[in-house]
């Protein structure tokens, strides 16, 4: 097979599928031979007749054996992909995207929404895991926002973060059962919690584009600057390589000098994250 | 070194059958209802290198409307790449320039082995333009009316003949392969030459500088107000991004015919519509037409020329013609002056 | 590549395109720069017509219907079948117990062949098509006004008119290279006047606005005429020499003085005077109108309406004037022309008038019957009570286009014998004994007719998939098998026919459409260049008649129970029962779903946000779409594009008809509206419950402390 073809996948085969909450599924996949990745970039997932879509990879690079893939059912391409089992094909190319930047900052502060913790999961592994080694412990937290105690995704790793010394702060929209020990509200409204200093801390955040926003603002307010302030975006894209011209905003394009932005780039290059009201599931 | 040929008119039907004899023949040609269509040449004689700009450009034969990426089956992926040697005969400056920079953005970074394969394969054979259309503007841009480069081979119609210059190898050994109608052209022809130019350049009615606009969009002159009045008049056709020489955007679609085959297929795609950006779960974030018109203006006039030192349009004014709302580049980059001038009085 | 010229499929304006070929397969199109009305232009549907024809789910095989699925079968076996079965129950009941529904988007040759083998092959005048549904009241209205039921003028008179005159119509959407034309005549300095409830993009383009409620243009149009008259701006000798009933006409229309129909139109009395003023005193002005004014209960009114308003100000038989009915079809001004309807044969030659009858019997050797025939609307209503035990439907969708689909349903499964002829499978086709595969467009030789009376080719640029054939061949293999051979090699041999016995098809072959961008009917003979604008010296029927009229209200006004009115209309992106455009990607994915649209005041009222789930009932059935809220509808009216098979919008519309046409009242049905509300923060159903998401690692957790 042609590899300089920019457009053409490779077949591998799904490993194992786990559904993590309704409609939302952790695909392991064989690695592709000479895939090499970093967190935070993603890869175009082709189910043929269905499409192409984007999806982040959520395994830990170095450290996880096979490619990890958490899709969830909303279009017709995932909703295609989540119905493939272990043992099926599955046509992947990639890895695509810029990676996530780290810097030297003492705290790593982690802001995520629902399925926005996918992108994250290998920059928080690999923050922890750097953490453990380093004799300087800074504080690392999560903030992990969900829609009801059923959907806290990777409760498991969730868990064994804690085991080592990373704040979490779970929170739901709603919630009517007692057993749950967590908060309620925004991610927005709990970051007092998060126990870092914002003056020396990188924060991460993925999720909704709203709450994405809004916390980009708070983070901002309480004094973490600009550049410091990285999200992923999310985008409609068909290529993944900067040619199809999709995912174009504010002069850039998302697949290729993205989808990691710092809140200093998003400002100067006017990149609006998607504002839409007939978006809503 | 470019090398300059004199052609006489006799013999072009001679010579188009040479091209066509070990190529595809692609050219301008009159259909019955006098339209001019970029089209395969059976006859010789119904090519038709006096019209207007031709519809849509010459980008259809490079990133054509719907392209095959590859097909599947059982047997796993096909590769769909297309070969054939082709000729681009009698096409305009402005779509030579246009070319050049579809070359800068698909084989640069990240090469588009579709698109390289139908640009390596194809020769291109340009006529200056000698009476511009009204809707053309490619003289402030420098990407017409006549070129120094980028061609294979430029004609300049001379009246009964036309003086051919070569800008490649590929251009010298196509005259190579009929050398006897190429003579060496005479100092008159000079003459005639540089005559028929200035003549061209001074027949433009429109001059827009697009430079001038572009500094007034980034000092901020160019108010929302502008870009809710393009939006207004904008019928959502796509039209002038399908005919635009220099769009690049494209769609991806899968077109199963069984279970376990079919084919993946790009197609032209336009940011003008709001589905352009639709995300899986219903969100569209470019759902303001005006803000979906405004960025097209800006990724031409602002964008390019960051990303690749030239503007987004070669000014061959296709998108005037083929708008139902006269909001072309032209005509909003003369309003954009217009208003300026306007408040400044 | 090559490029073929031809004629768009979807809408009335009939642009000129080129489809390119290669390796028979349609790669692109492009516009024709040189054609009259789209001058180098195309709408997003035209620009993406071609990607259908090469859809998978074309249909490529005849089917029959094996139980409750479908079988795969040879020619012979499915015409066998259907000529078979349509000559036992013409047998058994006569042959009025058939119907035949032609189309709007089938060639002019098509409907002709498809109107023969109903009149001729089996003997009955039950045929008719979706122009029904749209323009059966211009039809019938113009023809009692004028003679003739067409486009008066031609669209590239337009950009020079002076005034332009809108009412109902979203022209810049379902027409958008006239809309382009008008933009033009604006841009040039035209006064543009809009009468729409919605504000639409031609509305936004307008210098006067009319916002008259849902089904009261008849009073709108009479208080112009009001106002025309009693500030002397009609015009005398124009009325004297070429119309006849003036007087009784003027006695009941002076009735409706601005301010009686401001109570009734709520369109504020200065601005019916300004527009009256406007549209009179201008000497070109032209009038356009569309499904807003025919698809009422007084749709034939509302035509007669307009006709009268025109010949007031003598606005007709002159260029850049006229009354101009915007037909929505690609051919529905050609499917009406070659006789496609239950009264008249090709060129609107009465089946009643027994000269006329007599000439169709010789040419077709075959007794006619002389009694009009059934009307769609009928003919549904028929395969009801079971008066009509066939149907034969070419290229139509009845279940999706026809008012009250529940009904529809319900009337085709009640049939003995239902044969779709079409190129995709349809809701229509489910209910279907045999199914035969059509050709599209791109495939077959033929002529359309677009909205300003313009004949013009198509060509086939690609075979058919499949074994599909073009319908006029398998019309003929099936009037074969009846004893009835029509032998047809090509279709101009079929408008040969056609131009022997239509007299304003006289002078259109197919060999003089070839040069040029054909040609404009009435064209008498082979010399004749076409005629750009009807009613020149005279009316076609003479003297125009005034017919006075009065204002009805709607069949269904709102009540407490269903405060809303409901007015169903066509979207830019989409196109009918989208067949076609749902499977074109760009197209489907401008607009996946059906929206409704709603006031955002009445959205207040009804706690509702954008894109919230509403269930939209009436008195037929209800539907659940989301909202998109949008001052485009007034206070009080919603609007509902009909294209979605999911939320059909005539599962609610009415079917009362205009007493004359037969024309369904599409545009007002009374509806209730309710928010679908959800609880925040959940979905509708839980995937996994609550114990097993949390079983993992939820006892180990401890909140942090607020620091």
């Amino acid at each position: 097979m042609a590899t300089d073809n920019i457009y053409l996948p490779v077949k591998t085969k799904i490993e194992d599928v786990q559904e993590l909450a309704r409609d939302v599924k952790l695909f392991s996949i064989v690695l592709p031979g000479g895939f090499a990745y970093q967190a935070g970039q993603f890869v175009m997932v082709s189910v043929l007749g269905a499409g192409e879509v984007p999806i982040s990879i959520t395994s830990t690079p170095g450290v996880s054996k096979c490619l990890e893939l958490c899709v969830r059912a909303v279009g017709h391409v995932s909703s295609a992909i989540n119905r493939l089992k272990a043992g099926d094909d599955i046509l992947v190319r990639g890895p695509y995207g810029r990676p996530f930047p780290i810097n030297g900052c003492r705290d790593t502060l982690f802001i995520t929404g629902g399925i926005g913790i996918v992108p994250l999961r290998p920059l928080i592994h690999q923050v922890v895991n750097a953490r453990e080694r380093s004799p300087k412990k800074g504080t690392v937290a999560v903030v992990h926002g969900s829609r009801n105690p059923s959907e806290v995704l990777f409760m498991e790793e969730v868990s064994a973060w804690m085991d080592k010394g990373v704040n979490v702060v779970l929170t739901v929209d709603a919630c009517d059962i007692e057993s749950w020990k967590g908060c309620t509200g925004l991610v927005t409204e709990h970051f007092g919690k998060a126990g870092v200093d914002f003056k020396d801390c990188t924060a991460y955040l993925c999720g909704p584009h709203v709450m994405i926003q809004a916390a980009m603002r708070d983070l901002s307010l309480m004094g973490v600057p600009d550049d410091r302030i990285i999200t992923t975006l999310e985008a409609h894209m068909k290529c993944g390589v900067g040619k199809c011209g999709h995912c174009y905003c504010g002069g850039k394009l998302i697949c290729e000098e993205g989808p990691v932005f710092s809140l200093e780039e998003i400002k100067k290059y006017n990149i609006k994250p998607g504002v839409d009201s007939l978006a809503y599931d | 070194m470019a090398e300059q040929y004199i052609l006489n008119k006799n013999h072009l039907s001679f010579w188009l059958r040479k091209l066509k004899s070990s190529r595809e023949l692609i050219a301008p040609m009159r259909d019955v209802s006098g339209d001019i269509v970029l089209s395969e040449l059976s006859r010789m004689h119904e090519t038709a290198l006096d019209g207007p700009a031709l519809m849509p450009s010459p980008k259809e034969y490079m990133l054509p409307q719907m392209e095959q990426l590859f097909c599947w089956s059982e047997e796993g992926l096909e590769e769909a790449i297309r070969n054939k040697p082709r000729v681009l005969f009698g096409i305009r400056p402005c779509d030579i320039s246009a070319l050049s920079i579809l070359d800068v953005f698909y084989l640069g970074k990240n090469k588009d082995a579709y698109y390289e394969a139908r640009r390596k394969n194809t020769v291109t054979i340009s006529i200056a333009c000698n009476r511009p259309d009204p809707t053309c503007f490619c003289l402030g841009l420098g990407t017409g009316p006549f070129l120094k480069t980028g061609f294979d081979l430029q004609l300049t119609d001379l009246g009964d003949r036309f003086l051919v210059e070569t800008g490649s190898e590929t251009g010298a050994a196509l005259v190579q392969e009929v050398p006897h109608i190429f003579t060496v052209p005479k100092p008159a022809d000079s003459e005639d030459l540089y005559e028929t130019r200035l003549g061209a350049q001074s027949s433009f009615e429109k001059r827009v500088n697009l430079e001038q606009v572009r500094k007034r969009i980034l000092s901020g002159a160019v108010k929302d107000s502008l870009w809710e009045w393009v939006a207004d008049r904008c019928f959502e056709c796509g039209g002038c991004v399908y005919n635009c020489p220099v769009c690049t955007c494209f769609n991806v679609l899968d077109r199963p015919h069984a279970p376990d085959s079919g084919k993946r297929m790009r197609i032209w795609d336009t940011c003008m519509f709001k589905g352009f950006t639709r995300m899986a779960g219903g969100a569209v974030p470019a759902k303001d037409k005006m803000l979906r018109t405004k960025r097209w203006f800006h990724h031409k006039l602002i964008h390019w020329p960051d990303q690749f030192g030239a503007f987004g349009c070669v000014g061959c004014g296709r998108c005037a013609i083929s708008c139902p709302g006269k909001i072309d580049m032209a005509t909003v980059a003369l309003k954009i002056k217009g208003t300026d001038q306007g408040e400044e009085k | 590549m090559e490029k073929i010229s031809t004629t768009c499929p979807y809408c009335g304006c009939g642009c000129g395109l080129y489809l390119h070929v290669e390796n028979n397969l349609i790669t692109g199109v492009s516009p024709n720069r040189m054609h009259p009305v789209n001058h180098g232009t195309l709408c997003v549907k035209g620009w993406n017509c071609h990607e259908f024809v090469q859809h998978p789910e074309r249909l490529q095989y005849p089917l029959l219907r094996d139980g409750s699925a479908f079988r795969r079968v040879s020619w012979d076996e499915a015409l066998g079948v259907t000529a078979a079965k349509l000559t036992e129950i013409k047998n058994k009941y006569g042959p009025d117990a058939i119907g035949i529904l032609g189309s709007a988007k089938c060639t002019n040759e098509e409907n002709f062949v498809l109107m023969k083998f109903a009149r001729a092959a089996i003997g009955t005048n039950n045929v008719d098509h979706c122009a029904r549904l749209c323009h059966s009241s211009t039809v019938g209205g113009l023809a009692a006004a004028f003679g003739s039921g067409a486009m008066t003028n031609s669209i590239d008179e337009i950009k020079d008119a002076r005034a332009l005159f809108v009412i109902g119509s979203n022209t810049t959407e379902q027409h958008p290279m006239i809309g382009m034309h008008m933009l033009e005549a604006k841009d040039r300095g035209a006064t543009l006047i809009v009468a729409d409830p919605r504000r639409t993009q031609i509305a936004k383009f307008s210098h006067l606005h009319l916002r008259q409620k849902s089904g009261t243009d008849v009073a709108l149009l009479n208080a112009m005429m009001q106002v025309i008259i009693t500030e002397g701006l009609v015009d005398v000798s124009f009325i004297r020499q070429r119309t006849e009933n003036f007087d009784a006409f003027q006695q009941r229309v002076l009735a409706y003085t601005p301010e009686v129909a401001e109570k009734i139109t709520s369109v504020p009395a200065g601005d019916i005077r300004k527009a009256a003023r406007l549209y009179a005193s201008e000497k070109r002005s032209m009038l356009f109108y569309s499904m807003g004014i025919t698809q009422h209960i007084t749709g034939v009114d509302n035509v007669r309406s307009c006709a009268n308003l025109v010949m007031l100000t003598a606005h007709i038989g002159q260029p850049m004037t006229g009354l101009n009915p915007l037909r929505g079809q690609n051919n529905v001004q050609g499917a009406c022309d070659v006789g496609a309807l239950p009264d008249v044969y090709s060129g609107y030659q009465k089946v009643a008038d027994p000269a006329a009858r007599r000439k169709f019997e010789l040419a077709w050797s075959r007794p006619m019957p002389d009694n009009p025939g059934l009307t769609l609307t009928e003919l549904i209503d028929g395969a009801h009570t079971g008066k009509i035990r066939a149907l034969y439907i070419m290229g139509e969708n009845p279940v999706i286009s026809d008012p009250d689909s529940t009904h529809v349903r319900e009337a085709l499964s009640k049939l003995e014998f239902l044969a779709v002829q079409d190129i995709f499978p349809s809701d229509t086709a489910e209910y279907a004994n045999v199914i035969l595969p059509a050709a599209s467009f791109a495939e077959k030789d033929g002529t359309y007719t677009n909205t300003e009376r313009r004949v013009q080719k198509i060509r086939k640029a690609v075979l058919p998939p499949g074994e599909a054939k073009p319908d006029y061949e398998i019309i003929a293999g099936l009037a074969k098998l009846m004893g009835y051979p029509m032998d047809y090699r090509a279709a101009h041999e079929i408008m040969e026919e056609i131009a022997i016995l239509t007299p304003s098809y006289g002078g259109v072959l197919h060999h003089r459409l070839d040069a040029g961008f054909g040609l404009q009917w009435p064209c008498p003979d082979m010399d004749h260049p076409g005629t750009p604008y009807l009613h020149r010296k005279k009316f076609t029927r003479g003297m125009g008649a005034f017919i006075p009229v009065e204002f009805i209200p709607p069949a269904e006004p709102t009540d407490s129970e269903y405060p809303f009115i409901l007015t169903t209309g066509r979207s830019y992106f989409h196109y009918h029962t989208g067949t076609m455009c749902r499977r074109t990607v760009t197209l489907e994915r401008e607009e996946p779903e059906c929206l409704v649209e709603i006031n955002p005041a009445d959205a207040r009222r009804l706690e509702l946000r954008s894109g919230e789930p509403v269930r939209i009932s009436s008195r037929r059935g209800s539907i659940e779409v989301k909202a998109n809220i949008t001052a485009v509808v007034p206070e009080g009216i919603v609007f509902l594009p009909f294209h979605f098979r999911e939320a059909a919008a005539n599962l609610l519309t009415v079917n009362a008809v205009d007493p004359n046409a037969k024309i369904p009242e599409f545009k007002v049905c009374a509806v209730a509206i309710e928010p679908v509300k959800r609880k925040p923060g959940t979905r509708q159903t839980p995937g996994i419950t609550y114990k097993e998401g949390m079983k993992i690692g939820l006892d180990l957790y401890i909140p942090p402390e607020e620091m």
